[in-house]
């Protein structure tokens, strides 16, 4: 891991508290405690104050800092606007994520300074709300291969799924696109051999899947414990596709029943994720409604009044405004654009974008590779 | 509020236009002397206020200087010179000319009152009016109805106020298609669809914006005081509400001062409720603002370097662009963009050539925005002579 050139002084530490925080949450995979939220948030501030001149600047034209600050609330929210314009990292970065779907000038980017906390943030997460049974399944991406899109950080969360958290993994989008008669043929492989396989992908090639099914009127019925993981909503998407007629079409054209599809929302700018909780209610014995997007528990998000930012009263709808520990190498607290709210305590409904927002996000992703 | 069934809707339009062919004799000016009568009694109705405050989600007293507004609008001396305009001197001592029988207005949904004009020109242009209200505003045009009914049933007889609900393609085409003329406000897409299907007789007013430009000579507080007013107005939801000032000389200073007057402004004529996607299109507005190079926020203005006119998320958000020099202005508004321009600190006569090339219809002092005569040229377009089917030069007025 590099240290920052001419000051080395002051970046010393940098991967100290970000590697730490790492290997606590990696821990809790397998048993360990969670991290204490409030005592984290604290510290991850003074960090990001310490060492992120722009936002040190931003906090400051709010009359705030370590000192004024005493719980993980009234840490400063940055904009997500902000990553279109400036670079916020505590330090060099190992990684830079950028943002799908907007003209180049309008995209943003997110420096990740050390990789293994995003690493440890997303498997832990994906492991717990995904593979909460702990089956290692073939995974089978609609999405680019790393090598094709180093920079987005959703394949990079997809490869890292497959190496460690997959029996094997399989890449179903090239430079035309989703490549979908293999994964068809693919599909009619796994349905042969009674396999339950892992289909994970933003939306779009999901939409893309099920119209070519339709099509060609191919229906599979896939293994027992198969499951779908999608993300991007409806960004990219030719047509609308609900969220009851995802869940139908992955029954009636997969097999694969609502409660084994899961929805991701993740963010560029966030190394944390949240998930549908419809599986992890079920393996916990708990009822599947409503459905929400869940979180581990290094992500808090509480949803803020546009006009004051303070948080709504509980149900109703505001921007969605996220602490992620995992964020610790740039910005933890990002004020996003989505609209959203809690319908039940600790998961998220997120309705769309603000007006005016520009269109961004993994949904994306599929039209970034055919445009490019 | 329910729609009545269009066999109901139909029936009521057959009356008006029966009733608008016995007024066949009557001159124009006992037509603008009720309409002027009827907008007297009309404009200071508190009844009227909240029930409207309500339904457009603004401010009591944001309504009541709106209604105010459109209510002076009514005025003798206007309506008189707009029939003159049309058919020469005297035509107000005589009847209407053969005209259209019917003339249906689908009014738009950000601003109150909009039926007063609408109804005030198809009665002067002699046809029986059918005015399908906005959904933000379903009572005002059933209000002046009932009002121009108590001064002159003959005449309230030929306007028919209805509503319903945004989409109703159906019942909008049997409507539209009955009327001779047809003036339209919406959206791009709804109104290219609706173009589509009717063809003829459409007149379709899609979504503008307003602007200013602050010269070298104007008085930075006055005419940030008054620029102010004309944003607060209608909650900054019409095609007349400024978006952006281009100021010459210190920009960043008058966006202070502005900022100011707005805060200012909000005492007398407070923020109406707004949806949380509205709230939240203007943070994302100011965020983006606070964080890009060459722009700075004060308040819910927006210093911003680049010039091209941009509308803003509304909700009383202004952006102001420095300019460098006067005689270049125009080329900063896209075609087609922009409906009216505030000038102050010049002449705005030396600029209008290149401004109606642009599209603007209206040129007026700031505090001046949101109180259009009867004459504004909307869209270009002669008030009374788009009714009556006569082509005209694209128009500007400059007011004086």
């Amino acid at each position: 891991m590099a240290v920052a050139g001419g000051s080395g002084a002051a970046y010393a530490s940098t991967p100290m508290i970000e590697g730490e925080l790492a290997a606590v949450i990696d821990a809790t995979r397998h048993g360990g405690p969670e991290p204490v939220f409030e005592d984290w948030a604290l510290r991850t501030f003074a960090h990001q104050f310490e060492r992120n001149a722009p936002y040190r600047a931003f906090c400051e034209r709010r009359g705030v800092s370590p000192a004024t600050v005493a719980r993980w609330e009234d840490v400063p929210a940055v904009p997500s606007a902000a990553f279109r314009h400036v670079d916020l990292a505590c330090g060099p970065a190992e990684a830079v994520f950028r943002t799908s779907g907007t003209t180049a000038a309008g995209r943003g980017r997110h420096l990740v300074p050390h990789l293994p906390l995003y690493r440890a943030s997303a498997l832990a997460a994906f492991e717990r709300f995904v593979l909460p049974d702990g089956f290692r399944l073939t995974c089978l991406c609609l999405v680019p291969a790393l090598a094709a899109r180093p920079d987005s950080s959703l394949v990079r969360m997809c490869a890292w799924v497959g190496e460690e958290l997959a029996s094997d993994v399989e890449w179903f989008v090239g430079a035309d696109g989703l490549d979908v008669e293999r994964l068809l043929t693919r599909l009619a492989d796994a349905e042969t051999h009674g396999d339950a396989i892992l289909l994970l992908g933003v939306t779009a090639a999901f939409a893309e899947l099920f119209a070519e099914c339709r099509a060609q009127r191919r229906v599979f019925r896939l293994g027992p414990a198969s499951r779908v993981v999608d993300t991007g909503g409806q960004k990219g998407l030719e047509r609308p596709l609900s969220r009851a007629a995802f869940l139908r079409e992955c029954w009636t054209l997969l097999g694969v029943p609502g409660y084994y599809c899961v929805n991701e929302y993740g963010m560029t700018e966030l190394c944390s994720q949240r998930y549908d909780s419809a599986l992890d209610d079920r393996f916990h014995g708990r009822g599947l409604t409503p459905r929400r997007l869940v979180a581990p528990p290094w992500l808090r998000t509480r949803v803020l009044d546009p006009d004051t930012l303070v948080p709504v009263r509980d149900g109703d709808a505001g921007l969605l405004c996220h602490h992620d520990l995992a964020n610790a190498g740039s910005v933890s607290v990002v004020l996003t654009e989505d609209i959203g709210r809690v319908p039940a305590p600790g998961g998220i409904e997120v309705f769309g974008r603000a007006p005016g927002a520009p269109p961004r996000g993994c949904g994306m992703l599929l039209a970034d590779v055919l445009a490019s | 509020m329910t729609a009545e069934s269009v066999e109901t809707l139909l029936a009521r339009i057959d009356a008006a236009v029966r009733a608008r062919a016995r007024l066949r004799g009557r001159p124009l000016d006992a037509t603008i002397a009720a309409l002027v009568a009827a907008a007297d009694r009309w404009r200071d109705d508190a009844v009227l206020v909240r029930a409207v405050a309500e339904a457009a989600r603004l401010s009591p007293p944001v309504v009541t200087a709106g209604l105010r507004f459109a209510a002076d609008a009514i005025d003798a001396a206007a309506l008189r010179s707009l029939v003159e305009a049309e058919w020469g001197p005297g035509a107000a001592r005589r009847p209407v000319p053969e005209g259209p029988a019917l003339v249906a207005h689908v009014l738009a949904s950000n601003v109150p009152a909009l039926a007063l004009p609408a109804i005030a020109l198809g009665c002067l242009a002699g046809a029986a009016v059918v005015v399908k209200s906005g959904r933000r505003d379903p009572v005002s045009a059933p209000a002046f109805a009932r009002t121009l009914a108590a001064v002159d049933p003959d005449l309230a007889a030929t306007v028919v106020a209805t509503y319903w609900p945004g989409g109703d393609v159906a019942r909008e085409e049997v409507v539209l298609r009955r009327a001779d003329v047809a003036i339209v406000t919406g959206g791009t897409s709804a109104l290219g669809a609706l173009g589509a299907r009717l063809g003829r007789g459409l007149v379709a007013h899609g979504p503008r914006a307003s602007a200013a430009v602050v010269g070298r000579a104007a008085d930075v507080d006055a005419a940030a005081e008054a620029l102010a007013l004309d944003v607060a107005i209608h909650d900054q939801r019409g095609c007349l509400s400024p978006h952006a000032v281009w100021v010459e000389g210190d920009a960043r200073g008058f966006a202070r001062t502005l900022a100011r007057a707005l805060d200012a402004t909000a005492i007398a004529f407070p923020l109406g409720p707004a949806d949380v996607e509205e709230r939240a299109a203007a943070r994302v507005f100011a965020a983006e603002a606070e964080w890009r190079p060459g722009m700075e926020v004060f308040g819910g203005v927006v210093y911003e370097e680049a010039d091209v006119f941009r509308p803003t998320p509304g909700l009383r958000t202004v952006r102001v662009h420095p300019l460098g020099r006067i005689d270049d202005f125009p080329t900063r508004l896209a075609p087609g963009a922009v409906e009216c321009l505030a000038v102050a600190g010049l002449d705005p006569v030396l600029l209008a050539p290149e401004l109606r090339a642009r599209g603007v219809s209206r040129v007026c002092r700031p505090g001046r925005m949101q109180r259009p005569s009867i004459r504004w040229p909307r869209g270009q377009r002669a008030p009374l002579g788009v009714l009556l089917g006569r082509a005209h030069e694209p128009q500007l007025e400059i007011e004086p």
